[in-house]
C-alpha cells in the first residue's frame, strides 16, 4: 500500500518547520454503539500538536485519554471531525492505509509493554525494523534507552522498567515522527517509571519526535511541553509549560 | 530468517509436546493413506507389467476336446489378436513326504518355440526341453516352496491312470496362475494343489489328446469387445464341449488379485480421513487456545504496523510447520510399512518381483489435504484474531459469563463438591467447545473398535467356517461324477465314520446383466457335515427345490430371495435352467449356491449323481486312511479341513492380523494425542484461575480435582458415543472390504469395547496425572501479577 507522501518517514522531524502542525484535529468525536446504547467517549476535541514538542494527556480512568490517543495511533477510526495527519486525513484511511500509517508514522509504548516473550529484547526491537524503511539499527536503539548490555535477555529474565524501555526502544527504532505512550510508567514504581520517562525525555529531545504521553498521575505534567486534561470526552484544561521540568525531579 | 518466524521456532518449541501430538495424528492418518495407495500402487503396477511382459491372455476358455484346426477358425474371428490353445489337465500327485494326495493341473508348453500368451518367468532352472527328452516338468513356485522342491527333484504323477516319475526341470511363475488355488476355492492350500507344465506332446499322448487342445486363451485387438469375441468363441467352441468363454474378471487368479486391491481401496480412505478431520480438530483447538494466549501480542503486532495477512500468515505458518512434521512423520511411516507389508503379498501371490513403489501423487495430494485441513482448523481463529481492533485486543479479555450449570439448577447441587461445581460450569461455559472435544474423545473410542473388530472377525470365521459349516474332517472329489452308490465306496474306505454325498456342478448364473460362474453343491437336505448355515445363525434345510444363495452373491447380483436366476449348466448337457433362490447363506470364503442334492439331480436331468464325500474320519486310522485315499486313482482331491483353516490362518488371517496390529497401533497413537491435547488446553485455558484457587488456599489436589473432574466427565459422555461410532466405522469399513472372495463379519465383542475403553482410561489416566504434575509447576505469583 503506497504511502501518501508526507506520511512517509521523516527520518528525523528536526527539519520540519516548528510551526507546521503535525496533526491537525478539530471537533474530533466518537461514539460507541448506537441509538440508546450509544456512549459518547470523546467530542469536539480541537488540537494542534507540532514536532518536537511533549505532550501531556491527563485524565481520570473513562476520561477519554484512551481513545484520543487511539485516534492519534491510527488504532481507530473517529465518528466525527476532522483528523488530520501533516495534512492528510486519517478518518478517510482504511484498514491497509492505517496499517500503513501506523507502521512508518507512530510508534506506540504500552501500559502492558506488549513485548513477545519468545524473542529477546534486540529481536523485540528488530522484529519492527524489519517490516519499515531507513530504521536504527536496534542496537543503537536499546543503546539510547540504556540497556545496550541487556539485549540478548529475554522479556522474562528484565525488570519491569527495563521490559518498558525495550518496548520504548521498539517505538522509536523506526525513527517515528511521533511516539504514543498509553500510562507507559502505570506499571513501574517510581525508580523505575523515572528512568523510562528519561528515555522517553531523551528520544524527544535528541530526535525531536513528538511525544504524546497519557497519564492520570497530574505530577507528570511537570516533564510536558503542553498538559491537556480531559474529563467526559472533552478537554477541560489546557496548560503550557514555558520551562519543562526536569523528570529526575519528579516525584509520586 | 525474519524475527517474525524465529517467535514462530521458539513458540512451536514451547508448544512441542501439543504440536507433536497433533502432528502424530496427522501421520498416522498419512502413514496409512501413503501405505495402503502405495500397495495398491505396487500391487496394480507390479500386476499390469508382468501381465503385459508375459502377455497374459483376456479371453479364457476349456472345452472336452478340439483339433488344432479348430485355432485357425479363432484366429479368424475379428478382434483377435492371438489365440494359444494347450491341453490342460487335472492328475492326482504322489509328492514325496506328503501324506495325502495331492492334485496337480498340467499344463501343456507349445511343442516349439515359446507360448503366444500366459508366457512363464524361470525362476529357477529351466523349462521341460521337449522333444526327445522325456520325463521332464516344470513347477510353479508355490507348490515348489510348499514342499521344499528344487530343480532336479523327483514327483510322480498319476497321467490316465498310469503313474509316472517326473524329474524338476525348472521353478516357474505365470501370469495365469498369481494366486494359485484349486478351481471354485478362496483359498490357496499350496500343499495339496500345484501347478505343473509338461511338453504338449507328452501330455497329450497321454490323454489321447495329441493334434487337440482342451483349453485356449486368447488375446484381444486393442478396442476389440471383450463380450463380442467370447460370443463369437462361444459358437465356434460350442461343438467341442464349450461351455463358454470367460474374461479375466472371471479369471480366478486375477479376480483374486483385484479383489485384493479392492480390500486396500476400502482401507486407503475411511480410516485415514477419519484420523485427518481428527487432527484437523485438533489443530484448530491447540491454534484457537495459542492465539487466544497471544491476543496481545497480536495487537501489538497490528499497533506496530503489522497488516493482517503478515499476523495471519504467521499463525497460519505455524499450522503448516505442524502439516510438514505430520506429513513427514507420515510418509516415512507409511513408506517404512509398506515396503515391509509389501512382502506378506507374497504370502498369497506370486510375481516374478513384487516391488514396493511409492504413490508419490497419494503423497502430494496427502499433504495438500492435510494442509487443506489444518488451515481449516486454524481458519476461523485467525480470521478472529486480526479482525480484532488492536485498540480492544490490548485489553485482556473480558471475564466468561457463568452461570449455574443445568443439573445444579435442577437442585442436585448440594451434592456436588465446589471443584466438581466447578468443573460443570466450565463445560456448560462453552458447549459447542466441550462437544467438540467430547466428539473427539469419542472418536478415540471408536477408531480403537475397528481393529480389533477385524481381530475378533478373523477368530469367528475359524470358528464359524470349519466348526459350524464345516464339520468333516476331509472332503474327497472323484474324478468324475459318478452314481449315487459310490457313497458305499467312501464309507468303507479306512477309519470312516461317516460319509455324506454331494455334488459340484459348475454353472454360470445369470440375474439380468450380472453373471457369475460358480458352483452349485448340492447336499443333503439337513446334512450334519457342510452345512448351510443362515445369519441368525442357525442350519438351513435345503428345500426340495430352488437354491440357497450366499447373501454376498445375492448382494452383488442384486437378487433376493423370491427371485429366479438363470444357470447355465457348464458341465454334461447343455442346459439353461431358471431356478427360484430360497434363501440366503451366511458364508466368508468364496461365493456359492446350495441346492438339495437330488433337486440338484433331478434338474440336471442325469440320475442320482455323486462329485464326492465329506467324511468323518477317526483319528486312530488316519495313517491308514489317507494311504489308502493315496491309492485310489478315483479319488481325485483330498482336501483336509484343518489344513485349509491353516492355509487361512497362515494367509489371509496373518495379512488382516498384521493390518490391525498396524491400525490398533495407529489409533492408540490417536487416542493418546487427542486426550492429551484436551488435557493440555484445559489446563492453559484454567492456568490463571486454578493458580488463583491455590493462592486461595486450595490444595494441589482439590485444583486438580477441577481439571481432571472435567476431563472424566467429558470422557464419561464420550465413551458410549464412542462405542456407538467406533461399531459404526467398523461397518461401514468391512463393508468397503468385504469381497465376493474373502469376507469378515462385523463381530462386536465386549472385549472389543472394554479394551477400548480401557485404552481412553488409561490415556485420560495418564494425561491427568500430567496436567497435575503441570498444576504443581504453575508459579503462583507470576500467575496474579499477569492479572492485572
Amino acid at each position: 500500500m503506497p504511502l501518501p507522501a508526507d506520511l512517509g518517514p521523516t527520518g528525523s522531524g528536526v527539519s520540519v518547520p516548528v510551526r507546521q502542525p503535525v496533526y491537525r484535529v478539530r471537533d474530533l468525536g466518537r461514539v460507541y454503539g448506537l441509538g440508546t446504547a450509544a456512549v459518547t467517549a470523546l467530542a469536539g476535541v480541537d488540537l494542534d500538536l507540532y514536532a518536537g514538542e511533549m505532550i501531556v494527556l491527563l485524565g481520570a480512568s473513562g476520561s477519554g485519554k484512551s481513545t484520543l490517543l487511539n485516534q492519534l495511533g491510527g488504532l481507530d477510526s473517529p465518528t466525527q471531525g476532522t483528523l488530520e495527519y501533516r495534512g492528510a486525513n486519517l478518518a478517510a484511511l482504511d484498514e491497509a492505509g492505517l496499517t500503513q500509517f501506523r507502521r512508518h508514522a507512530v510508534g506506540f509504548v504500552f501500559q502492558a509493554y506488549n513485548l513477545i516473550p519468545s524473542l529477546t529484547a534486540r529481536e523485540n526491537v528488530a522484529l519492527i525494523t524489519e517490516i519499515c524503511t531507513a530504521p536504527m539499527d536496534p542496537r543503537e536503539a536499546l543503546a539510547l534507552v540504556g540497556l545496550a548490555d541487556r539485549m540478548d535477555h529475554f522479556p522474562a529474565q528484565l525488570s519491569g522498567g527495563e521490559q518498558q524501555r525495550v518496548a520504548i526502544a521498539r517505538a522509536i527504532a523506526k525513527r517515528p515522527e511521533v511516539l504514543l505512550c498509553d500510562e507507559p510508567t502505570g506499571a513501574l514504581d517510581v525508580k523505575t517509571g523515572i528512568t523510562v520517562l528519561e528515555a522517553i525525555e531523551r528520544i524527544n529531545r535528541e530526535l525531536g519526535t513528538l511525544a504524546v504521553i497519557i497519564t492520570h498521575n497530574a505530577i507528570l505534567a511537570d516533564m510536558a511541553d503542553r498538559v491537556f486534561t480531559l474529563s467526559d470526552g472533552h478537554i477541560v484544561s489546557t496548560r503550557e509549560n514555558v520551562q519543562r521540568g526536569n523528570v529526575r525531579s519528579l516525584a509520586w | 530468517m525474519s524475527l517474525l518466524d524465529l517467535k514462530l521456532l521458539r513458540d512451536l518449541r514451547a508448544l512441542k509436546s501439543q504440536a507433536f501430538a497433533v502432528a502424530l495424528v496427522m501421520a498416522c492418518g498419512l502413514a496409512m493413506m501413503i501405505m495402503t495407495r502405495s500397495l495398491i500402487l505396487s500391487l496394480s503396477t507390479t500386476r499390469d507389467e508382468y501381465y503385459e511382459k508375459y502377455r497374459f491372455a483376456q479371453v479364457f476358455a476349456r472345452l472336452k476336446r478340439a483339433p488344432q484346426s479348430v485355432r485357425s477358425e479363432l484366429q479368424a474371428i475379428p478382434g483377435v489378436a492371438a489365440v494359444q490353445t494347450s491341453v490342460a489337465i487335472q492328475v492326482t500327485l504322489d509328492v514325496p513326504g506328503l501324506a495325502e494326495p495331492a492334485v496337480g493341473l498340467i499344463n501343456s508348453l507349445p511343442e516349439r518355440g515359446e507360448a503366444l500368451l500366459n508366457r512363464l518367468h524361470v525362476r529357477a532352472g529351466r523349462l521341460p526341453l521337449g522333444g526327445t527328452t522325456r520325463g521332464e516338468i516344470a513347477v510353479s513356485e508355490a507348490f515348489a516352496d510348499a514342499h521344499g522342491l528344487k530343480p532336479g527333484a523327483k514327483i510322480a504323477a498319476v497321467l490316465n491312470g498310469r503313474r509316472e516319475i517326473f524329474k524338476i526341470s525348472g521353478i516357474v511363475l505365470s501370469p495365469e496362475f498369481v494366486f494359485e488355488a484349486p478351481p471354485g476355492a478362496a483359498l490357496p492350500d499350496n500343499r495339496t494343489y500345484g501347478v505343473f507344465w509338461l511338453p504338449y506332446k507328452e501330455l497329450s499322448t497321454a490323454f489321447q489328446l495329441y493334434g487337440a487342445f482342451n483349453a485356449v486363451a486368447i488375446a484381444l485387438a486393442p478396442g476389440a469387445s471383450e463380450r463380442k469375441v467370447s460370443a463369437a468363441i462361444d459358437r465356434v467352441l460350442l461343438p467341442y464341449g464349450c461351455r463358454g468363454a470367460y474374461g479375466r474378471n472371471d479369471h480366478p487368479s486375477n479376480r483374486r488379485v483385484d479383489d485384493e486391491i479392492r480390500v486396500l481401496e476400502g482401507l486407503s480412505l475411511a480410516f485415514p480421513l477419519v484420523f485427518l478431520s481428527v487432527a484437523a480438530f485438533m489443530t484448530n483447538s491447540v491454534m484457537s487456545r495459542q492465539i487466544a494466549l497471544q491476543r496481545e501480542q497480536i495487537a501489538m503486532l497490528k499497533a506496530c504496523g503489522f497488516s493482517n495477512a503478515q499476523v495471519g500468515g504467521h499463525y497460519f505458518k505455524f499450522s503448516l510447520a505442524i502439516v510438514v512434521v505430520g506429513t513427514g512423520i507420515g510418509a516415512i511411516a507409511g513408506i517404512t510399512l509398506g515396503s515391509k507389508l509389501v512382502e506378506m503379498y507374497h504370502l498369497f501371490f506370486r510375481f516374478p518381483q513384487l516391488e514396493f513403489l511409492i504413490d508419490l501423487r497419494v503423497l502430494i495430494v496427502a499433504s495438500i489435504v492435510s494442509a487443506l485441513a489444518a488451515f481449516i482448523g486454524v481458519a476461523g481463529a485467525v480470521r478472529r484474531a486480526v479482525r480484532l481492533p488492536p485498540a480492544e485486543a490490548m485489553r485482556p479479555e473480558a471475564p466468561a459469563h457463568y452461570k449455574p450449570a443445568l443439573v445444579e439448577r435442577l437442585g442436585v447441587s448440594r451434592w456436588f463438591t465446589a471443584s466438581f461445581r466447578m468443573a460443570l460450569r466450565n463445560i456448560q461455559r462453552r458447549p459447542i467447545r466441550s462437544a467438540l472435544t467430547c466428539l473427539a474423545l469419542a472418536l478415540a473410542t471408536g477408531i480403537l473398535i475397528v481393529p480389533n473388530s477385524f481381530r475378533d472377525g478373523i477368530d469367528y470365521v475359524i470358528d464359524f467356517q470349519w466348526d459350524v459349516v464345516q464339520r468333516q474332517t476331509v472332503t474327497l472329489s472323484l474324478v468324475e461324477p459318478e452314481a449315487a452308490r459310490s457313497l458305499a465306496d467312501f464309507k468303507h474306505l479306512p477309519g470312516v465314520v461317516h460319509a455324506e454325498p454331494f455334488r459340484f456342478v459348475p454353472v454360470e448364473l445369470r440375474a439380468g446383466p450380472i453373471q457369475r460362474r460358480l458352483m452349485i453343491q448340492g447336499l443333503p437336505a439337513q446334512g450334519t457335515l457342510s452345512r448351510v448355515i443362515d445369519a441368525r445363525p442357525s442350519q438351513l434345510t435345503l428345500p426340495p427345490r430352488g437354491i440357497v444363495m450366499s447373501a454376498k452373491l445375492a448382494e452383488v447380483m442384486q437378487v433376493k430371495p423370491g427371485d429366479e436366476v438363470i444357470a447355465r449348466v457348464l458341465e454334461g448337457r447343455e442346459r439353461e435352467l431358471a431356478i427360484p433362490i430360497i434363501g440366503l447363506a451366511e458364508d466368508f470364503a468364496g461365493t456359492a449356491c446350495y441346492m438339495e442334492l437330488h433337486a440338484l439331480n433331478r434338474l440336471l436331468l442325469e440320475g442320482d449323481r455323486i462329485s464326492g464325500a465329506h467324511v468323518v474320519v477317526s483319528s486312530s486310522r488316519w495313517p491308514e486312511f489317507l494311504a489308502t485315499v493315496k491309492q485310489t486313482p478315483r479319488i481325485a482331491g483330498c482336501v483336509i479341513k484343518n489344513s485349509l483353516r491353516d492355509g487361512f490362518r497362515k494367509t489371509t488371517a496373518q495379512s488382516i492380523g498384521l493390518l490391525q496390529k498396524m491400525y490398533m497401533m495407529f489409533a492408540t497413537i490417536v487416542a493418546f494425542g487427542i486426550i492429551y491435547n484436551s488435557a493440555r488446553i484445559s489446563l492453559s485455558e484454567r492456568a490463571r484461575e486454578l493458580a488463583t484457587l491455590r493462592v486461595l488456599g486450595f490444595t494441589r489436589r482439590e485444583v486438580g480435582a477441577v481439571l481432571v473432574g472435567e476431563l472424566v466427565l467429558l470422557t464419561l459422555a464420550a465413551l458410549p458415543v464412542g462405542l456407538l461410532l467406533g461399531s459404526g466405522f467398523a461397518r461401514g469399513i468391512l463393508q468397503a472390504v468385504n469381497t465376493e472372495t474373502v469376507r469378515l463379519p462385523l463381530v462386536l465383542t465386549a472385549s472389543n469395547y472394554a479394551s477400548a475403553v480401557l485404552v481412553v482410561a488409561v490415556a485420560s489416566a495418564l494425561s491427568a496425572l500430567f496436567a497435575a504434575r503441570k498444576i504443581a509447576e504453575i508459579d503462583l505469583v507470576s500467575a496474579l501479577k499477569a492479572l492485572d
